[in-house]
Parts: structure tokens; sequence; C-alpha cells
């Protein structure tokens, strides 16, 4: 990566809260203009203190960040008024939705007619017009996230750093916030962005860093992660008619040579003739096989299914948890499994 | 025109954290000390104890002086609520430095005391008459309530860094301020008849040094003594805003109860 490119750049960044034990070590990483970058991570990975060294709120303890062009450790306040940080704990004034809103960006020195203006659009896009008058210990947890992102994003910036923007929000609200995200991201707003809700980072980030106990196990677009940790996945052929008994062993015993664990054996323990199911680490890469195979001894394929490769499933394979049936059956990440159309995965259509 | 960042802060923390009743409270219950308590107390309490004045003449600098734990008290609950709110954590994170944070509070304060030293002088005008200040008199009222303004917002300010419970924050501060307002020659002078431990324990408590110079400035009578009372009101403050100063460099922004 050309390191002009990058508004953000970090190398071997670490901070220990005591000797000897660190929060986060080793970081490097960087972040272009208008690109989305997600951290992910378990509690306690190290995405918080990341984010606080990355906005000045904590010093590093080793290596260095480069942000806007500055060092973090010098950046002060000429830094700070070019980022945009919604913290993980709530943060708020005890005054009105809407006064809170131009409070802050009075704080932020943006002119009142410009703040006024804004105020208006933050609360239409965040649908906070029922909570304009009220103070913030009225509102539902959701409002209240809803309001601390407008708040933020009453000032200009450069990078946006959000913490958990999303926690509390229902489907919808959160749907619309990570789109609006995704506007102003092609405007040319860099956005870091920790979340544990590892769809939302499949939809809205360019990248994905993952930390796990302070340390960056992997930094690439979310594709990539779940292909190169995505693990094993359930991958299904049905033919159109029964496999005889000679082809049958034939497939299985290929697919069994190819490193797949098979679930379902044509004929086998009242399995349908017509079906092989198998679980592999390469289902994709097996799929044209099989439709080879297929095509080589005349059979039609009927149906091909292959279990959707997820964030979810390539997280919990980097930090070393492996997904259980739960998690595969269904799940908040959209674990359960998505039919292709043959045509897509090389097949006969 | 762009308002300096410290005036902005200022602005915001009367704008958020200030609403009416709390301004209403804060000057009333010295107020009502005055009328009240003063008029009651006068038939108790000798004329000879308290200088020839009339108790309620005697009360109305002591509450003067009082406004300096109004005043930091106000600033040490902004702080302690901002830190519970995160707002401390969400304006570091912005265009501001620490020390402008802390000086924002600072001047909430001084401002909050320097006005209620004048809401007092009203209340008090029925009762002592215009006061015949000098302009050196009237500076020595005002750096008085300033500096222990300062000494108070310092102390609570250093203790709200270091505490992360509110129960133990707002318990600790009811205790000092009991102490501080009660253990002082804010409510009765100290004389010959005063036990030799209470003077001591008065002559610590740097209210006393505020109340007995705001006294002084008001009869006219101002010395070396005043000039010694302002030294240690300063020598105080300054101990105590270097511990919150201290407070501020070492602050966990974690979160708190």
């Amino acid at each position: 990566m050309n390191s002009e490119s990058l508004v953000l750049e970090t190398r071997d960044l670490g901070y220990s809260y005591a000797p000897g034990k660190f929060a986060i070590r080793h970081l490097s990483l960087g972040l272009r203009r208008g690109e989305v970058l997600g951290l992910l991570g378990r509690n306690g990975a190290g995405k918080t203190t990341t984010v606080r060294l990355l906005t000045t709120l904590l010093p590093p303890t080793e290596g260095t960040a480069i942000v806007l062009g500055q060092d973090v450790r010098h950046g002060g306040r000429a830094l700070r008024a070019r980022l945009g940080v919604v913290l993980q704990s709530e943060s708020l004034d005890f005054v009105t939705v809407e006064r809170n809103l131009t409070l802050y960006a009075f704080l932020w020195g943006v002119p009142r007619e410009a703040a006024a203006a804004r105020a208006e659009e933050m609360i239409e896009l965040f649908e906070l017009e029922q909570a304009r008058h009220r103070k913030p210990w009225a509102l539902s947890g959701g409002e209240r996230r809803r309001f601390q992102v407008a708040r933020e994003l009453m000032h200009d910036m450069e990078i946006l750093f959000l913490d958990e923007p999303t926690v509390g929000l229902d489907a919808i609200a959160r749907r619309r916030i990570l789109r609006y995200l995704r506007e102003r991201a092609r405007g040319g707003l860099s956005i870091v962005f920790t979340t544990h809700i590892l769809h939302e980072a499949d939809m809205l980030c360019d990248r994905v860093a993952v930390l796990h106990l302070g340390r960056l196990i992997a930094l690439d677009t979310a594709e990539s992660l779940k292909l190169q940790h995505g693990g094993a996945r359930e991958a299904s052929m049905t033919f159109t008619t029964p496999l005889e008994p000679i082809p049958r062993a034939e497939l299985t015993e290929e697919l069994a040579r190819r490193g797949a664990t098979l679930i379902e054996v044509p004929g086998e323990s009242s399995s349908p003739l017509n079906r092989v199911a198998f679980r592999s680490e390469h289902a994709e890469e097996l799929l044209p096989w099989l439709s080879h195979w297929a095509q080589a001894h005349s059979l039609e394929i009927e149906r091909l299914a292959v279990e959707e490769a997820t964030l979810e499933g390539a997280f919990l394979g980097m930090i070393g948890e492996a997904p259980d049936e739960g998690d595969r059956a269904a799940g908040e990440t959209g674990r359960a499994g998505g039919t292709l159309p043959p045509g897509r995965m090389g097949g006969p259509p | 025109m762009r308002i300096p960042p410290v005036l902005r802060l200022v602005i915001r923390n009367f704008a958020s954290n200030l609403d009416p009743l709390t301004i209403i409270i804060r000057f009333g219950q010295p107020a009502i000390t005055i009328v009240v308590l003063g008029t009651m107390f006068s038939s108790i309490v000798s004329s000879s104890v308290t200088g020839g004045t009339s108790y309620t003449a005697f009360l109305v600098p002591g509450m003067i002086a009082f406004q300096m734990i109004t005043g930091g008290v106000v600033a040490g609950n902004l702080f302690w609520l901002d830190r519970r709110w995160s707002m401390v954590e969400q304006i570091f994170s912005g265009p501001f430095l620490r020390s402008e944070y802390l000086g924002g509070l600072v001047l909430t304060t001084l401002l909050f005391s320097l006005v209620g030293v004048g809401v007092m002088m009203l209340v008090g005008l029925p009762f002592i008459g215009l006061p015949s200040l000098s302009p050196v008199g009237v500076g020595m009222v005002l750096l008085t309530v300033a500096l222990g303004s300062i000494f108070f917002a310092g102390l609570l300010i250093a203790l709200g860094t270091r505490l992360r419970s509110a129960n133990a924050y707002f318990t600790i501060q009811s205790f000092l301020q009991l102490f501080v307002i009660f253990l002082s020659t804010v409510y009765y002078p100290i004389t010959s008849k005063t036990p030799k431990a209470l003077a001591t324990i008065f002559y610590c408590n740097p209210l006393t040094y505020a109340a007995d110079t705001i006294r002084d400035a008001f009869s006219g009578t101002m010395g070396m003594g005043a000039v010694e009372g302002l030294g240690v009101l300063a020598a105080l403050a300054a101990v105590a805003f270097g511990g919150a100063i201290w407070g501020f460099r070492t602050l966990d922004l974690g979160p708190i109860q």
C-alpha cells in the first residue's frame, strides 16, 4: 500500500497499561481516504484501546501512529479538530436532543445557522423527530445511540471513528446508519468502525482488521478473509435421477479422497439415492469438479447448493473457535446456507 | 467571530448543566441563611461576641465567603457529571486541550462565585447598609472569593479525578462541606471563650481566612492579618489547583459508576 495515499498509518503501535501488560501490541495497519476499516475482535481484544490511541485519548507506549500526517503523540488539538469520535460509552449533556446537537456544534465552532440546518438534517436522518424536545435520559437505548452518532456528524471531519455505534439499534435504523456512512465514505470520509455484529462489518467495511488478545491477526477484505478462514462449509448436489451403485461408490470415494467429509451418502441411512452432501474447507473448488463428474457420467443436476461463507465463520476460524451447529443453522449474521444457481458455481444450468 | 475554546466550554457548562432550579437553590440557600437565620439568631448571639454588629451583619460577609464553596461545588459537580456521562472523554476527543477544559471549569466557578457575591451583597444591604468599601477592599473581597473558589474547585476536581463512584464522590463532598462551613468563622467568630482545639481547627480552614478577610474589608480594618489570610488562601488554592492538574494529567477516562 502506498503510504502517501494513507490518512492513517500505524507501525508496531502498542499500549501498555501496566509494566509488561499490553492492551494492544505490534499493530501495523493503514487507512485510505474514503475507506471504511472495520475493527473486529472479542471483548477485550483491544478495539477501544486502538480507537483511543488513534484519537489521542491515550498516548501510545510503543510504535508510531500517523493520523492525517501527524504523529498522535504530538498532534493534539489540531489533529483532533479533523477527527470525529463516537465513543462506546454513552456521552450526553443534560439538555434536549435538539439543544444537545446545536450545543455540540457550538463547541466545535460550527456557525449558528449551519448548526441549525445540520441539526434538522440529522434529526430527520436519524429519525429523532419524536425525541427532539426530550432530554437524553427520556430516550430509549436505540434513540440514545442514534442521537450520539447524529451529534458527532454535526461537525466536519476527515476521519470518523465509531466505537460500536449500532449497539441496541433495530435492523432498520442500523441499515439506515450504515447506508449513510457508506455514502459519506464515497464522499471521501475515512471511517474506522468497531463492531461485534460481523454482518455489519461485511456490509460496510472495505477492509477488516481482526484483533485478538491485543494483536492484529488479519487485515484484508471481508471476501478474502471469508475465503481464507471461512472453514469447512456444507455443500450438496441433487441429481434428477438416482445414482447407480458403481458411480455412487466412485463419487463418495472421490469426495473423500479430496478431503470432503461426507454427510449424506446416496442410499445410506435413508438418504435419497439422488443426493450427496458433504462438508469441506474447499467446497467451492469441489463443486466445479462435481459438475464435470456429473457431465462425464451423463447425469443431470437438479440442484446445487453451497453454504454461504460468512465473516463470522472466518472470524471464529481465525480466533480458533470452531463454529457450532447452532451457529450454522441460523444466526444474526445469516449463516444459514444460501442456495446458489448452478451456473454461478460453474455447473450446468 | 470565533469564540475562544475556553469560553465555548464555559458557555456550554452554563447551558448544559446549570438549570434554573440549581442556580436558585445555590444562591437561595445562603440568602435565606442571612435573612432567616441571621434575624432569628440575632436575639441569641450577643453583639459583644460579633464585634459590636448585629449577628445578621456579621453573617453577611460570612455568606459572601461561603460563595467560594458554592462555586467550588459547582465546578466539582460539573466535572463529576461530565466524567460520569463520558462528556470529559467526548470533549477531550474534540478540539480542546485538557488545560482548556480545566480552565473552563475554573472560569465557570469564578463567574458563579462572583455573581453569588453580588447576590449576597444585595440580600445583605438591608442589614448592613452600603458598606464603605474602598477600592482595595472591593479588590480584597473579590480576590478572596476567587482564590477560595479555586481552592474548593481544585480540591473537588482532584477528588473527582480519583474516585470511581458517584456515591463516594457525593458523600465525601457533603462531609467536606459540612465540616468546612461549620468549623470556620462563617457562623461564629473565634473569641477568648472558643476552646483552643476548636480555634486551631478553625485556623486550619481556608474559609476562616476568607470570612475574616472579607469582614476586615467590610469594616475597613484591613491590616497585615488580611494580607496573611490572602497569602494562606493563595497557597492553598495553588496546592489544590496543582492537585487538579495532576489529576487531569493522570485521569483514567474509563467508565465509572
